[in-house]
């Protein structure tokens, strides 16, 4: 039991920490698209780099929030029936819906890591007038998607802990996860 | 099996699982895993990564975070709230009046983006808290930004219009030119539903009482908030009309003007960047998973056949040409309800537009239509991106029944411009035939 | 008899005049040269897999076909750049075409390809041009300019002294169109028509970026070798008959175009003055030799092409 609350605690708290660090990167995309703006713009010299740099830096900050996200209850449901029923009935629903959930995520966890794979086997790069390296972006497909799997888990344990009244997970010890959702 | 069925199928478990409660995301992302498996077999599963990847390589979204975090700045700051305060003071005489200011904010932004989702998470931050506080309606402040924030597509930069124009071959200059008298037509006419509204049932959107409507030297020094949203303005619109940026370019503009306006009002410091960062990140992640999974969605709908299925139902449609134009824009409406408006294009135009221009309708009139009809579809329960996007934002005691019921004179307001539009095609006309 | 249906995801938008001419035409082809045993079903540009994607989806053979540029397959193809063109080494479509075809350049992507899981068979060579707001006049007009581009012609024009930036192609109008750019390319004449760059942009420059196989058909192999052998046969027939047919096409409709933007926008075409032209050719022949290190294969096929370009009397 005790190991379980502690993989719980562990995965969310990795998934909150990842989520902080990566939630920067707006602000390098804001300058690397200003400082193209300005290059252009001012000294007639655009360069060939800072717009794809900002789309990879874009596609690792979008693909790397599913697990925060999760964490923070942030991916939207809607609540119409859903909240008409109590909580040890809500937890059971979410254990069954969750099927659906590991089916979406397994499916994308193994073909991107396929994916990944194939693209670090050749260090594929984007062949653009710039040329970068690409891998380490197609990498953080199976890697947001496998905090997502793991913050997935968590959230399934809870359930149903909820459901089935067990120890290790006592919801009124996390405030933060009421299932009406966070104030931003 | 037969499309017909497959579609019901597909569509029946998505309802389900969306009203169990589990999130969008997952629904739409797991019911194309599941249904790709069944007509296509394991391997298909590839295009839900490579969906996913292509996403992440669409450089337009890239406005999605900035757009996002010039808001967070603004309304962290505070400059927001003082906007709303002088609005309040200029118009607050006027019931109704800051729905209509609203709505006019929401132009605006509508100039700066090619997009919808921005601009409703925006907007929401801003300018439903600032609504609320002054005693407005909940359902009229969910409805205003829920319409509001889908101008995106449908006022010029627009990326739907330059992907019509890609689609049909028109022009897109045309295009452009032809969503102008529209999208002033459907702002005329939501402003009127307010107005008329809030004056029928004054406690919906209330005016200030005389007493606190301010001198005119307190109107004059509250003029002074309006200053800093301005400069954004000019600097996002000024740097994409004056050629300096892209309409996704400019949304650094915009983040570049919010942090003039922190500095101006002593507020710009690492606490502020940070928790603007973070609930930009939440947001933009919200948003982008979402599309993840809506893209691999509408790819999945489309290899079972989604596109053979219209072409035999819209064939056998009675009615006359404009029988077969009003099933087109219900087909469009249906699908606006579960697909996202790139999906929809793709699926239908490819039907729809030969059709159209065999029976002699302008394909410009067509595109205009159709896009009202994708933002429509942005904003029409069950399933409209925009009220997902606004229940990302709300805080927590606004219910998804709150934001559906919301939106329903909205919907019929845009659905009265929709009929306008198709009884005097001039509006649309009107200006690309005099531009070009 | 057993009949197969294929899945082919385009690399052209429904509008763009290859969906027809070329897709269309192999679809009808197919379909009737085999009395209904191989249907194509189309699916336009982006609609299961994106353009980047779709090498991949064939080589896995989750497509059975698909059509795609050279530079999409980069990564898997290290003849790709030399197949979506060299700046400025051919001067006439012929001279690609015979090169492909004639001289064994085809084959060799063939091979390479086949690597992959994928039969390769281009479905045209054509030019590559562009068209800018201001003509060019003088070597200083060229470098002052602000080019719209993409891929390898993004790195040469920038060599060249331009200033080349990426700009997606649903912000191309609206970038030219406000200054942003002063000048773009895509595809050519029938390119920029269909972006409608004509209205906004009066000058259609002479001659090609490059003319290349810019346009590829791939097949799975996987989805060949479940054909019949006869059906096997016809697919490869059909796909060289459309590599002479729509490469003649094309270069019909290029001029048809070209001649309706003349006639209907005002558009003139803006031929390079002989200085600028032989600055262009300086600085993509010294790119030519990047490609050439890629691999065995890459540096025969660009000794081949030297040695053909000189017996042209070119170099
Ligand atoms: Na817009
Ligand atoms: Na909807």
């Amino acid at each position: 039991m005790r190991a379980i609350s502690a993989f719980m605690k562990g995965v969310t708290r990795m998934n909150k920490a990842i989520g902080v660090a990566v939630s920067f990167l707006v602000f390098a995309m804001f300058l690397f698209i200003l400082l193209e703006v300005f290059l252009r713009y001012a000294f007639n010299a655009p360069t060939v780099w800072t717009n794809e740099l900002t789309q990879l830096l874009f596609g690792a900050y979008a693909v790397l929030s599913g697990g925060y996200l999760l964490a923070h209850r942030g991916h939207v449901n809607v609540d119409l029936i859903y909240s008409l029923f109590g909580p040890r009935m809500q937890a059971a629903i979410d254990v069954f819906t969750s099927i659906l959930f590991f089916i979406f995520t397994l499916a994308l966890l193994y073909f991107g890591v396929d994916m990944a794979q194939e693209s670090i086997s050749n260090w594929e790069t984007s062949y653009s007038a710039w040329n970068p390296p690409i891998w380490p972006v197609k990498a953080c497909i199976p890697i947001g998607t496998a905090l997502l799997v793991l913050q997935g888990i968590v959230k399934l344990l809870e359930d149903i802990a909820i459901a089935c009244n067990l120890s290790y997970y006592r919801p009124e010890d996390h405030p933060e996860h009421d299932p009406k959702g966070e104030q931003l | 099996m037969s499309t017909e069925i497959l579609t019901l199928l597909f569509f029946g478990s998505l309802l389900l699982f969306v009203f169990l409660g589990l999130p969008l995301a997952f629904v739409l992302g797991g019911v194309s895993v599941v249904f790709l498996y069944f007509t296509w077999g394991f391997d298909s599963f590839y295009m839900v990564a490579s969906q996913i990847w292509s996403t992440m390589g669409s450089f337009t979204l890239v406005a999605i975070p900035l757009f996002v975090y010039m808001a967070m700045i603004l309304e962290r700051t505070g400059v927001a709230k003082d906007l709303y305060r002088a609005m309040h003071l200029w118009f607050g005489g006027l019931r109704g009046g800051l729905a209509i200011g609203t709505l006019a904010i929401c132009a605006i932004f509508a100039a700066m983006v090619g997009i919808s989702g921005a601009a409703v998470v925006a907007m929401g931050t801003i300018a439903l808290p600032a609504m609320l506080a002054r005693g407005y309606d909940r359902s009229m402040c969910l409805g205003v930004i829920n319409t509001g924030g889908g101008w995106g597509i449908l006022i010029p930069p627009s990326i739907m219009m330059i992907l019509y124009a890609l689609i049909s071959g028109v022009s897109v200059g045309k295009m452009f030119a032809a969503g102008i008298l529209p999208g002033i037509l459907l702002m005329v006419l939501t402003a009127a539903y307010i107005l008329i509204r809030s004056n029928l049932q004054p406690h919906l959107a209330p005016a200030l009482p005389p007493e606190e409507r301010g001198t005119l030297r307190e109107k004059l020094i509250s003029l002074r908030s309006v200053a800093l949203p301005i400069l954004i303005v000019v600097m996002v619109l000024g740097s994409i009309m004056g050629g300096i940026t892209t309409p996704t370019e400019a949304a650094a503009m915009g983040v570049l003007g919010s942090l003039i306006a922190a500095a101006v009002y002593r507020k710009l410091d690492y606490a502020l960047l940070k928790e603007a960062s973070i609930r930009t990140f939440k947001l933009s992640g919200m948003i982008m998973w979402i599309l993840f999974a809506a893209h691999a969605f509408s790819a999945a709908y489309q290899s079972m056949g989604a596109q053979s299925m219209i072409e035999g139902f819209i064939t056998q449609i009675p009615g006359g040409p404009w029988g077969i134009i009003i099933a087109m824009m219900l087909i469009t409406f249906i699908l606006g309800m579960v697909l996202d408006p790139v999906g929809i294009m793709l699926i239908t135009l490819p039907v729809f537009l030969p059709i159209v221009e065999s029976l002699g309708f302008d394909p410009i009139w067509f595109g205009i239509l159709f896009v009202i009809n994708m933002e429509i579809g942005y904003m029409t329960p069950p399933f409209g991106f925009n009220l997902f996007y606004l229940k990302g934002i709300v805080p927590p005691e606004i219910t998804m029944k709150d934001i559906y019921k919301s939106v329903i004179p909205f919907v019929i307001v845009e659905i009265i411009g929709l009929v306008l539009l198709m009884i005097f095609p001039e509006i649309v006309t009107y200006l690309p035939e005099l531009l070009f | 008899q057993e009949t197969f249906t294929w899945k082919v995801q385009s690399h052209w938008p429904g509008a763009s005049s290859s969906y027809k001419d070329s897709l269309g035409r192999l679809k009808e082809q197919l379909e009737e040269r085999s009395d209904g045993r191989l249907k194509l079903q189309l699916f336009e540009a982006g609609s299961l897999f994106k353009a980047q994607e779709t090498f991949n989806a064939v080589s896995r053979g989750i497509l059975e076909m698909g059509t795609i540029s050279p530079s999409y397959a980069s990564d898997k193809m290290t003849l790709a750049g030399i197949a979506s063109g060299l700046p400025f080494a051919f001067r006439n479509v012929w001279e690609a075409a015979y090169f492909h075809q004639a001289l064994g350049f085809e084959e060799m992507l063939r091979e390479e390809a086949a690597q992959h899981g994928v039969y390769w068979a281009t479905d045209k060579v054509y030019p590559t041009e562009m068209v800018v707001k201001e003509p060019i006049e003088s070597l200083e007009d060229f470098k002052s300019l602000k080019i719209r581009s993409s891929g390898a012609l993004q790195k040469f024009l920038t060599e060249a002294g331009a200033a080349a930036s990426y700009i997606p192609g649903g912000e191309l109008y609206t970038a030219l169109d406000s200054g942003i750019v002063d000048g773009a390319h895509w595809g050519a004449a029938q390119g920029a028509y269909s972006m409608a760059l004509y209205e906004i942009a009066k000058y259609h420059v002479q001659p090609a970026l490059n003319i290349a196989g810019t346009d590829v058909i791939i097949v799975s192999q996987k989805a060949m070798d479940k054909l019949p052998a006869d059906l096997q046969q016809l697919v490869k027939d059909v796909l060289q008959e459309q590599f002479w047919y729509r490469t003649n096409e094309y270069l019909y409709k290029e001029r048809i175009t070209l001649a309706k933007a003349i006639a209907e926008e005002g558009v003139e075409v803006n031929t390079l003055p002989q200085d600028v032209q032989d600055h262009l050719v300086q600085v993509g022949q010294a790119m030519w030799d990047e490609e050439g290190k890629r691999s065995d294969k890459a540096a025969e096929a660009l000794s081949m092409l030297k040695s053909f370009l000189s017996d042209l009397g070119y170099l």
